[in-house]
């Protein structure tokens, strides 16, 4: 599943119309191999999880704020389930309050990302994701490396 | 001093009136003895008189037989012999009289025989002469020899007889000696023991008039004391109750009545109509608290809402515990007050903090919305800027690209003046955990922070002595970072800016927002820099929100960076004050407490 060959799977959820725009755009212009999924909330996003035959993402793009099942709820589902063990959860949302960053955290989140007010800054974010070495990151996760920078 | 301790003491005086009286017991004694000796010495007297006088009239009896007898014999007259037998009676008598006098002493006893048989040997002495003379003989040689003999015998009688009257006198001044020396002792010591109880009698009844006194005076002093309490309830709100386990017996002082709206003494003292006016709910938790202490005696403190008989509610606090009274048995006393103004401000208190945090609740929301809620769509705003400005941007005519960048400008102020805003709710916010701090190494990070900033405008930032306070870490980093970016940022152009952060050595007392503060309780800080500076008088100003004093867009700022560190130094329970000249520069103090 992760071999390198293989496209890398990436899903967004977020209910902002404009952010997946912006997401959809700047990870077409990095050119790197991937397959974008994009769901307009979290039921969405769960209720394909949930299907048997899914596929299942590498990283999930996962926004805070949406209707119906926001973000942190999501996270919740998703890592109670073993099915989906092996996919790594970054928080893609426009709070980095203190409250949020931790919460994500203790639920399980592997990385927590403040949406850029600049799209260079986006690619740079998503391109910086994309090629972060997870095995390392996750054996070494903590709060000062959960919160991502350039 | 140790007498008048002495004196002071009740029970020495006990003793010693107990002792006056078995003192005086042994004196009543002591006089009785004497008084009977001195009864039976009378006695001893008028015997030894009585015999004296006895012995004598037996001499002058048998002598004037005798002359009786002589007479006879020269006259040869038979009248001489008519008393002869009555003689012999009063003899008889006298002798009889003796021996009741000697009653049971045996020597009395025996001299009175001797003198019997002396008497009868005489009277035998006589019939002898008697009998010769009558016998007509003349001149009888038998009754000279007769004669004689009666002489004899009369002189050995009168001896006898003086010598017991003698021996009775002697007695009788021995007696006499005896008895004054005795009577003259006892009357002494008497008379001193007499003296010495009645001292002790005179001492014990002034004492007693003097603890009578005191006893008085604690009397009254006790009457004033309970009165001055009794007003001191009603003043005070306070009621008392005491409850006797051993009696089942309640008591309540009058203000405990006047609690329950009611006159002194208006019902009967007893569990019922202690609890007739409580309230319905609170009737099961008050006698279920009062039964349980009476088992574990332990002290209890209850608030209880009594309803009056006019209907309304009071609420009571009652306390109680336990005691034992003089009687030894176990008293429970509990204490009433009325505490329904200070419950109901309380319950004002609580209703008023309640719609604060509601205020507060809002007021945070308010602060969310400002910069979460608003920074979306200016993100947005941003990320099309910035797609705009990557692929469209030279399609622009010149005019168009002046305004695409005061739009761009415009949007990255709002920006920052959005991040201030949550910075400056999330400082006013502030939970103070405050730890020990050392604010040189806490300046020096801040100084490594801004490194680049300051490296930019080729500042220098020196550090001197900062002490150790007690304070919030972030917060105080952020007051010392805004503190140097505003001298960075309001520095001369064409001169270094330098800033200096020390502690002032010089402060003994200054003013600060019209508190005194003094080097005893508070470090002073000083930031000083060589910039641009500003009117003194526009001093005050400079800490409020928003307001700013340069306008020139060179200096570019939201008005919240001063604001901020003034509320920082505040939720530091310090001061920070500011002193400025044009173009000399500005120095900012800032007190903290010790």
């Amino acid at each position: 599943m992760t071999t390198i060959q293989t496209p890398l799977q990436v899903f967004l959820a977020d209910d902002d119309e404009d952010d997946r725009t912006f997401f959809s755009e700047a990870i077409e212009d990095i050119k790197m191999k991937n397959k974008l999924k994009l769901f307009n909330d979290g039921r969405d996003l769960m209720d394909y999880l949930f299907n048997a035959d899914a596929i299942l993402p590498h990283i999930l793009f996962l926004d805070l704020n949406m209707p119906y099942k926001n973000g942190l709820d999501c996270l919740k589902e998703i890592r109670a389930n073993d099915r989906f063990k092996d996919v790594s959860i970054a928080i893609y949302s426009t709070s980095s309050s203190d409250e949020d960053i931790e919460n994500t955290f203790i639920e399980g989140a592997n990385i927590y990302i403040k949406k850029p007010n600049d799209f260079s800054e986006l690619k740079k974010v998503i391109k910086g994701v994309f090629n972060m070495n997870w095995q390392f990151h996750l054996s070494g996760l903590n709060k000062e490396t959960f919160f991502f920078s350039i | 001093m140790k007498f008048l301790g002495l004196y002071k003491n009740t029970q020495i005086f006990k003793i010693a009136l107990i002792v006056a009286i078995i003192v005086i017991g042994y004196i009543a004694k002591v006089f009785y003895t004497q008084m009977q000796k001195l009864d039976d010495s009378v006695e001893l007297i008028a015997n030894s008189n009585k015999t004296q006088y006895e012995l004598e009239k037996l001499l002058s009896i048998m002598g004037n037989y005798e002359m009786n007898l002589r007479n006879y014999i020269i006259t040869k007259d038979e009248s001489y012999l008519e008393d002869r037998f009555s003689n012999r009676g009063e003899i008889e008598g006298c002798l009889q009289n003796l021996r009741r006098i000697a009653a049971t002493n045996p020597i009395k006893i025996k001299d009175v025989d001797s003198l019997n048989n002396l008497i009868d040997y005489r009277f035998k002495l006589f019939r002898d002469l008697l009998t010769i003379q009558k016998s007509k003989q003349k001149n009888n040689p038998e009754l000279y020899v007769k004669l004689l003999e009666s002489s004899v015998c009369t002189e050995t009688m009168h001896t006898f007889v003086y010598k017991r009257i003698n021996a009775e006198i002697d007695k009788i001044k021995k007696y006499d000696i005896s008895h004054q020396f005795e009577l003259n002792d006892s009357i002494i010591s008497a008379f001193l023991l007499v003296m010495l109880s009645f001292s002790i009698l005179l001492l014990s009844f002034n004492k007693m008039n003097i603890d009578i006194n005191e006893l008085k005076k604690t009397n009254d002093e006790l009457k004033f004391t309970n009165l001055s309490f009794k007003s001191a309830e009603e003043i005070a709100g306070f009621g008392h109750w005491k409850f006797n386990l051993d009696t089942n017996k309640f008591t309540f002082s009058d203000n405990y009545y006047r609690l329950m709206g009611l006159e002194p003494n208006t019902f009967e003292p007893n569990l019922e109509s202690a609890t007739k006016f409580l309230h319905p709910d609170d009737f099961k938790q008050a006698i279920e608290t009062h039964k349980q202490s009476l088992i574990d005696h332990k002290p209890t403190s209850t608030m209880l809402r009594y309803v009056l008989v006019d209907g309304s509610v009071k609420y009571i606090m009652t306390v109680g515990s336990f005691t034992k009274n003089s009687s030894g048995n176990f008293i429970k006393i509990g204490i009433n007050y009325d505490i329904t103004a200070q419950y109901k401000k309380t319950l004002e208190i609580e209703e008023n903090n309640k719609q604060l945090k509601d205020i507060n609740a809002e007021l945070e929301a308010f602060n969310n919305i400002v910069s979460h809620d608003l920074q979306e769509p200016l993100r947005k705003i941003q990320m099309f800027i910035s797609r705009l400005e990557e692929n469209e941007f030279e399609l622009l005519t010149e005019n168009g690209k002046d305004y695409f960048t005061k739009i761009r400008s415009s949007a990255n102020k709002m920006q920052i003046l959005l991040i201030d805003l949550l910075d400056y709710s999330t400082v006013a916010k502030g939970d103070k955990v405050l730890v020990k701090l050392n604010l040189n190494d806490l300046v020096e990070q801040c100084i490594h922070e801004m490194s680049l900033s300051i490296e930019e405008r080729k500042g220098e930032v020196k550090v001197k002595d900062l002490p150790e306070i007690f304070g919030i870490g972030f917060q105080l980093e952020r007051l010392f970072v805004n503190l140097i970016s505003n001298s960075l940022k309001y520095s001369k152009e064409n001169s270094t800016p330098k800033i200096v952060i020390k502690s002032d050595k010089n402060f003994i007392k200054e003013k600060c927002n019209d508190k005194v503060y003094s080097s005893k309780e508070y470090h002073k800080i000083v930031v000083v820099d060589n910039g641009i500076g500003f009117k003194q008088e526009y001093a005050d100003k400079i800490f409020l929100l928003f307001k700013r004093l340069e306008t020139e867009s060179k200096y570019t700022g939201t008005g919240i960076g001063l604001a901020i560190c003034k509320k920082i130094v505040e939720n530091h329970n310090g001061c920070i004050m500011v002193k400025s000249k044009v173009n000399v520069g500005t120095k900012f103090s800032i007190f903290f407490p010790k």
